[in-house]
């Protein structure tokens, strides 16, 4: 194989890890959504990190982080009867129906792409790194360019996703580029725990629906009325220390 | 020319190429942070994600404001049929225009992307309030432009500046909401969330923006000479009684909502402005920025050249920190503030959960530079059109 050949890291998979990623069959107008298990969560970060190749993120950005519920990043909380408890909030665009950061936008370069699932993208090329979106966002999952893009190692990017310029912003994608594949989102792909469900929001018998259902799948500050499409599942049981 | 006049205007002589020299040279500083900047990033200021704006914002928020004194002097004195100020109104719609020339220039700074501004002309989307802004600033920019052009014709025709003002006001009542609504409707952060910042807004752009005339107009007087009326700095001042009245009221009433309400997000902001790490600059804008203008302007010391003129650069200085507080009260305390934080943005810094921001020479430089700029061009329409053919003018060139 020639040196500049580069083979979508999805082809290059085998068939059995390309099976255990497969979507399956969608309708013609899904609604991508997600739901994460905060009982299945372990906080290990996998899914951050991969997030992080997957996307070649530069360095001192990630798009997808653990956030440790409680006072902070190692210190348990303690939960009802004395017991100390320690969860995990995953945190990355939650792909809002009523996106703020998508009205502010005075270029549409944040917009809802009704093309691919309602999830809401960033055409760097039209960004022109005013911030706006940045402020407007509740969830603070938007990072910035701030200086040229630096990676860890040179030359060792997956070259999935087009790299974005300096002075721009970006954020989580739902992995846009594997959806178009048919395969579910790295995060979803790669975790351990299998603690994330990825699927369509408006088929009411998918997995996806009927854990949120069954779970009462709640929306991170769902009283700011942006209609997130990420819900979190809480643990059913304590999970004492 | 008596001997006395003879001798301040060569004293006046030898301060005109200073002042110009240090301008330019403002302004060559300013453009060379901005060309270091445009090449290296927005790495080079003090910003990181969680704090994503800043100077340059808090700066383009002040200068919209004290934009505001001009064409609302000029434009409230023509409505009301008020000839007490007629002799500042050609210097207060310099000040306006120049200010809000200067506003315009002072978000290139802050884009990341500036060399595509042009962009929200070609694609604009009309749900963002910036591209409202947009709109109202050039607006707003042709309106002085009209009315500095109406004040300047040898024999203008008597109520045309009175027509502008019909025109002229609604669009200064509209740039200061605007701006505000750029912040004031944000879902994700709650001390900007109010209906009251419009309001706000437009109150402390005419306290900063009298503050401004006051000040502009006494330099002018002492430099060049020219007398700009016996009962101006009175009637000035009492202006500012009123302004900052109704500032300091706001602010107040805004404030005691939340703290009595309680609602936690917004308690949570209000905190850090209050007692927390915010609290020095609020307490001392309040105390600069209200309490001392207020008392001077209410007293009897109103009558007194220099304490109005103290009392205006106060208010400014007040209201400056005002814009300092109104954006880092809502970047300090992220909605979503679990640990570790958001990502600071830079290779090795790792998260932020407790942010904080210092701005960095580069972004005080392009202020600078942006300060030079906005001196430069209110000189030179002073020269022109304020006290053109004085002897005092010679000798500022």
């Amino acid at each position: 194989m020639p040196e500049d050949t580069k083979v979508s890291p999805i082809e290059a998979l085998p068939e059995a890890s390309r099976e255990y990623g497969a979507i399956g069959e969608v309708s013609d107008e899904p609604r991508w959504g997600m739901a994460i298990d905060t009982e299945r969560c372990i906080g290990c970060w996998s899914c951050a990190v991969i997030c992080k190749s997957e996307n070649d993120i530069p360095l001192g950005m990630w798009w997808n982080r653990i956030l440790t519920k409680g006072d902070d990043l190692d210190t348990p909380t303690v939960g009802e009867f004395g017991g100390l408890e320690m969860s995990w909030v995953p945190l990355a665009c939650q792909h809002c129906d009523d996106p703020p950061c998508m009205k502010v936008c005075p270029t549409s370069a944040t917009f809802v792409d009704v093309e691919h699932g309602r999830l809401v993208e960033v055409n760097q090329e039209d960004c022109i790194g005013c911030r706006y979106c940045m402020a407007a966002c509740p969830y603070g999952v938007r990072v910035f360019n701030w200086g040229e893009p630096e990676y860890p190692v040179e030359g060792f990017d997956l070259g999935m996703v087009e790299p974005r310029p300096i002075g721009s912003v970006e954020k989580c994608t739902m992995c846009l580029h594997r959806l178009i594949e048919g395969q579910v989102p790295s995060c979803v792909w790669s975790c351990p725990a299998q603690a994330r469900i990825f699927g369509d929001l408006d088929d009411p018998d998918g997995e996806l629906v009927r854990a949120i259902e069954e779970r009462g799948g709640t929306q991170l500050l769902e009283e700011k009325g942006t209609k997130p499409k990420v819900y979190y599942l809480e643990p059913r049981r304590r999970r004492s220390l | 020319m008596s001997v006395v006049t003879a001798a301040r205007t060569a004293e006046r002589r030898s301060w005109g190429p200073t002042w110009y020299g240090l301008l330019t040279g403002g302004m060559v500083v300013g453009l060379a942070c901005f060309i270091y900047q445009f090449a290296h990033g927005l790495a080079v200021t003090g910003l990181s994600n969680t704090i994503s704006w800043g100077m340059y914002i808090i700066t383009f928020m002040f200068l919209v404001g004290i934009s505001a004194g001009g064409l609302i002097v000029a434009a409230g004195a023509e409505l009301v049929g008020s000839e007490r100020f007629a002799s500042l109104q050609r210097l207060a719609v310099i000040l306006s225009g120049t200010a809000i020339l200067a506003a315009a220039i002072s978000i290139l700074p802050d884009l990341g992307r500036p060399q595509f501004v042009w962009r929200m002309i070609r694609q604009p989307h009309w749900t963002s309030p910036l591209i409202w802004d947009v709109i109202i600033i050039t607006v707003y920019l042709a309106i002085a432009g009209i009315d500095l052009y109406i004040l300047t014709r040898p024999n203008r025709r008597p109520g045309l500046l009175r027509k502008v003002a019909f025109v002229a006001l609604p669009a200064a009542v509209l740039v200061h909401s605007i701006t505000a609504w750029i912040f004031g409707l944000l879902v994700a952060r709650p001390f900007w969330n109010t209906a009251l910042l419009a309001p706000l807004f437009i109150s402390s752009a005419l306290v900063s923006g009298l503050g401004l005339l006051i000040v502009t107009t006494f330099v002018v007087q002492r430099v060049t000479g020219w007398e700009p009326g016996r009962t101006v700095y009175d009637d000035l001042g009492k202006l500012m009684v009123w302004f900052i009245a109704a500032d300091g009221f706001l602010l107040f009433a805004e404030i005691l909502t939340t703290y009595a309400s309680r609602v936690p997000d917004h308690l949570k902001q209000l905190n850090v402005l209050l007692f927390g790490r915010l609290a020095p600059v609020f307490w001392a804008e309040v105390a600069i920025g209200v309490v001392v203008p207020f008392a001077i302007c209410a007293s009897g010391l109103r009558r007194r050249r220099g304490w109005v003129v103290a009392a205006g650069a106060l208010a400014m200085l007040g209201v400056f920190a005002k814009r300092i507080n109104i954006v880092m009260t809502s970047m300090f305390v992220p909605l979503v503030g679990l640990a570790p934080g958001i990502p600071n943005g830079r290779p090795g810094q790792g998260f932020a959960p407790d942010p904080i921001y210092i701005p960095t020479w580069v972004e005080l430089g392009i202020l600078v530079g942006l300060a030079s700029f906005f001196g430069l061009l209110v000189t030179l329409g002073v020269r022109q059109l304020v006290v053109p053919g004085q002897a005092g003018d010679a000798a500022v060139a």
